[in-house]
């Protein structure tokens, strides 16, 4: 499977393909409001069970769950590696001492460096915040046209002077990649150098300038093409797609349950700082067993 | 000459005549010298002893014999030796000026009541004195001695079963103890309701802890911190005996795990007049919190002791707090969970700091369309490809390959992948910058390449949206300051200035972004680890790239003339 396949949306109908713009960007945004919120392991856990989930329900193919169980797996493991070294909470166990404190400079930069066997477990509870943002983001970004998002964004009054540079944006992702592969090709071809990996790296720092020079080429053809038939000046279409009505209604309820979360936690933030109010008691309750 | 001689005479005479010895003797004593002078039978009170001597010809070493009623038992202490009802110490009194004092405690249990007395005396080559110290023996009423009684049993069932019945009750053990300890309260010993039992704040001092590593520790302000106590601990002690006795107070962190101490909790270690209220800037290496405190008698006494924390050593997480009492051979332990948590002000301040450029952003955006206008259809075109390139050359390989170097790596991929986020996306701000030097041509470029990683990726994420405000109004407030968009040449000199002022505005970027992820991720990142990610990633990739966008762009602007 290759890269550009891996982030290519997939054809097939599902529930997730069949949902709006609008609906997507909302459930994202809100989901990772509700990600950020929650404290408690045990919630956390129960969210990112949510999201793979949802890539149940979305049918997401074998080679698809497999590069999301490898990226799920760098990200956790990367969350875990950096909170082994700096975890600063008691009980911390070192395993192992990479950086002693009496080790000169290092040693009196650092106050010594371990790996906390408490700080993995700590990484690997953390991580599942991001890991559930990419999944519900992978799950989005596998099942949207970005066509789809971007009507959603018009709908929401974007410009429609951003919409073209955006939609200009997307459409020369791939003819800039191919022009990058071109100007590799000739850089490889001047230099006499043999083709392979480490000729690709050693030519990237001359990439830039030859990439940008044809960036301002095309701008400037794009730019008298847009002008002269007026495409820039153009107000935004209003027909830009409805946003359903369930579809808006579950979103209406989703946000009054997100709201009521970060609300609650809030609060006991506030309880926790001396501002305390007797007839929250419940709500406090609730948010330390669950949030 | 007659005049000064009688002078000298007559001062040397009044020398001699007024030279002596003081005797203070005062049995039973007490801190705040009520002088009561009542001893309940069982307690243990101390004898208090000072000798003041003053202009006597030459040092002179005087014995002192104390002798209490038949049933009184006399403590050894550092300078008394005890035998029974009687005690002896040895003092040496300096010619010139001394104060020899001493403590000795005495515990009575004789069986006849009333009026008694204890016999002082003093004996030396040319210093001699004999002393009576009356007081009042008095037997504890019916309902303390039930109580008492009722105390001992209860503490000796719980620590042995199988022998109560048959073992004698120790009463040294059990003349005082303590009743609770409560933290944290305030300086006035009261709880907060409001406030979570058990939990104590500490600031934060994540910056200062840094500089204080750099700089070797000296620029600690421990009068400061001596001055504001963490908290405050009511100690609630029980003195059934009516005991009057100095003991000492500590308390220390226990690791739950463990059982060990761990660093946390200090005491001030040395007092004088030159310091802050007088802290001399030095603590204690035991990483405990001590005080002395003065049982002076009655039932039951409460403590309220100041709780010292090293804001640079301590841990958040969850403790034992250790309250230890000791004095005299006797010792009592109390432990009781506690939680330390910080108060991450400055993960509060980076995040109120966000949102403040988010507002601004919100505030400003309708100004992008003047940009737009103002750039024309080749300058947004442009800002576009850039846009598409920075997501391409950035975005995209940090994405997917920055995991793999985040699993390699660990927490120092950034450095890594910062030489794309730091020197190539600052390359391509400044290159664009030389071609169009436009207010918010740098804040349309970080929104296209923000929304193109939304509809391609799907990341729009609060924390994204606040990360794009911060970096877009540092940016343009760096810029404005610098005057970058009224400058009518581009020198070498100037861009310079503005590569190093765009890398400390990274810097600064760096450091709020590693907060946010702090703070909304619940992520712990080491103080130096943030600096040096202010200083390679921020800094110096920023202002590398920035310097190579100078070069590029003015070649570019070559392509713009064509």
């Amino acid at each position: 499977m290759s890269v550009r396949q891996l982030w290519e949306g997939s054809d097939e109908d599902n529930f997730v393909r069949t949902l709006s713009g609008s609906t997507k960007l909302s459930c994202l945004f809100l989901f990772s409001i509700l990600m950020i919120t929650v404290d408690n392991p045990r919630t956390l856990f129960i969210l990112f069970s949510l999201t793979l989930i949802s890539h149940v329900v979305a049918k997401t193919s074998i080679y698809k769950w497999q590069a999301l169980a490898v990226l799920l797996i760098l990200s956790l493991w990367g969350s875990m590696f950096s909170q082994a070294l700096f975890y600063a909470q008691t009980p911390r166990t070192p395993l192992f001492v990479l950086i002693s404190p009496t080790a000169g400079l290092l040693g009196q930069i650092t106050d010594g460096l371990y790996i906390y066997r408490e700080g993995i477990l700590y990484g690997a509870v953390q991580g599942l915040r991001s890991a559930s943002m990419m999944t519900l983001g992978l799950l989005i970004c596998w099942n949207s046209d970005p066509r789809q998002l971007l009507n959603a964004l018009l709908a929401w009054k974007l410009s429609p002077q951003v919409a073209f540079m955006l939609v200009t944006a997307i459409r020369f992702l791939p003819v800039l990649a191919s022009e990058t592969g071109e100007v590799i090709t000739a850089l490889q071809l001047r230099s006499n150098s043999q083709s392979g990996r480490t000729a690709v790296l050693r030519h990237l720092p001359y990439i830039a300038k030859p990439l940008l020079a044809r960036c301002l080429r095309r701008a400037q053809t794009l730019a008298l093409s847009v002008v002269s038939r007026g495409f820039f000046l153009a107000t935004a279409s209003k027909n830009r797609g409805l946003w359903p009505r369930r579809e808006l209604f579950a979103c209406i309820c989703f946000t009054a349950f997100v709201v009521a979360i970060v609300g609650s936690k809030f609060i006991y933030l506030l309880s926790e700082q001396g501002l305390y109010f007797g007839f929250f008691r419940y709500v406090y309750d609730w948010t330390k067993l669950y949030l | 000459m007659k005049i000064m001689t009688l002078l000298l005479l007559l001062i040397s005479y009044v020398q001699i005549c007024f030279a002596g010895v003081k005797l203070e003797a005062v049995y039973p004593y007490s801190l705040d010298k009520k002088g009561e002078q009542v001893v309940y039978e069982g307690s243990t009170m101390p004898f208090y002893l000072n000798l003041t001597s003053f202009d006597l010809p030459e040092d002179e070493p005087v014995s002192v014999k104390v002798t209490f009623p038949e049933g009184f038992a006399c403590m050894s202490g550092t300078n008394f030796q005890a035998t029974g009802n009687v005690a002896a110490a040895k003092f040496l009194l300096n010619k010139n000026f001394a104060h020899s004092f001493d403590l000795l405690y005495v515990e009575a249990n004789g069986k006849t009541f009333g009026s008694r007395e204890a016999l002082v005396e003093i004996t030396g080559p040319t210093y001699s004195e004999k002393r009576t110290i009356n007081f009042t023996y008095v037997e504890p009423d019916e309902k303390q001695k039930a109580l008492v009684q009722k105390e001992k049993i209860q503490q000796q069932a719980s620590a042995s079963s199988k022998k109560k019945a048959k073992r004698k009750i120790d009463n040294k053990r059990f003349n005082w103890y303590i009743q609770s300890v409560t933290i944290p309260v305030d300086n006035q010993g009261l709880k907060n309701d409001k406030e979570e039992a058990g939990v104590l704040y500490v600031r934060d001092t994540s910056l200062e802890s840094f500089r204080n590593r750099m700089t070797g520790g000296g620029a600690t302000n421990w009068s400061a911190v001596f001055n504001h106590p963490a908290c405050h601990l009511l100690l609630d002690m029980r003195n059934p005996q009516r005991d009057i006795r100095v003991l000492k107070f500590k308390a220390e962190l226990i690791n739950k795990q463990t059982g060990e101490n761990v660093p946390g909790l200090i005491t001030a270690g040395k007092t004088n007049s030159e310091s802050e209220n007088g802290w001399a800037g030095e603590m204690s290496k035991d990483n405990e919190s001590t005080a002395l405190i003065s049982l002076d008698g009655k039932k039951s006494q409460t403590f309220i002791l100041p709780i010292y924390v090293d804001y640079f050593t301590i841990l958040e997480g969850d403790y034992t707090l250790r309250v230890t009492v000791e004095g005299n051979g006797q010792k009592k332990i109390q432990e009781n969970p506690l939680t330390i948590s910080k108060r991450h002000s400055l993960g509060l301040l980076a995040v109120a700091f966000s949102f403040l450029c988010l507002l601004i952003v919100f505030v400003c955006a309708y100004k992008i369309k003047d940009t737009i206008y103002q750039i024309g259809a080749k300058g947004a075109i442009t800002v576009a490809l850039f846009a598409t390139i920075a997501f391409g050359g950035i975005t995209l390989p940090t994405t997917i390959i920055g995991d793999f170097i985040h699993a390699l790596l660990g927490p120092f991929s950034g450095l890594v992948t910062g030489l794309l986020s730091g020197i190539f996306q600052y390359l391509l701000i400044v290159s664009l910058l030389v071609l169009y030097r436009k207010p918010g041509v740098v804040s349309l470029l970080f929104f296209v390449k923000f929304m193109l990683n939304g509809v391609m990726f799907g990341h729009f994420t609060p924390l994204g949206m606040l990360s794009l405000s911060v970096s877009v109004v540092a940016l343009e407030v760096v810029l404005y300051s610098v005057g970058f968009f009224k400058k009518k040449t581009l020198s070498k000199n100037y861009m310079l200035l503005v590569a190093l002022a765009l890398g400390l505005c990274d810097a600064l970027t760096t450091f709020v972004n590693l907060e946010q992820m702090m703070f909304f991720y619940r992520l712990f990142y080491a103080d130096w680890y943030i600096s040096l990610y202010m200083l390679v990633n921020g800094l110096l990739y920023s202002s590398i790239g920035a310097l190579l966008g100078f070069k590029t762009g003015n070649k570019l602007k070559q392509v713009m003339g064509e």
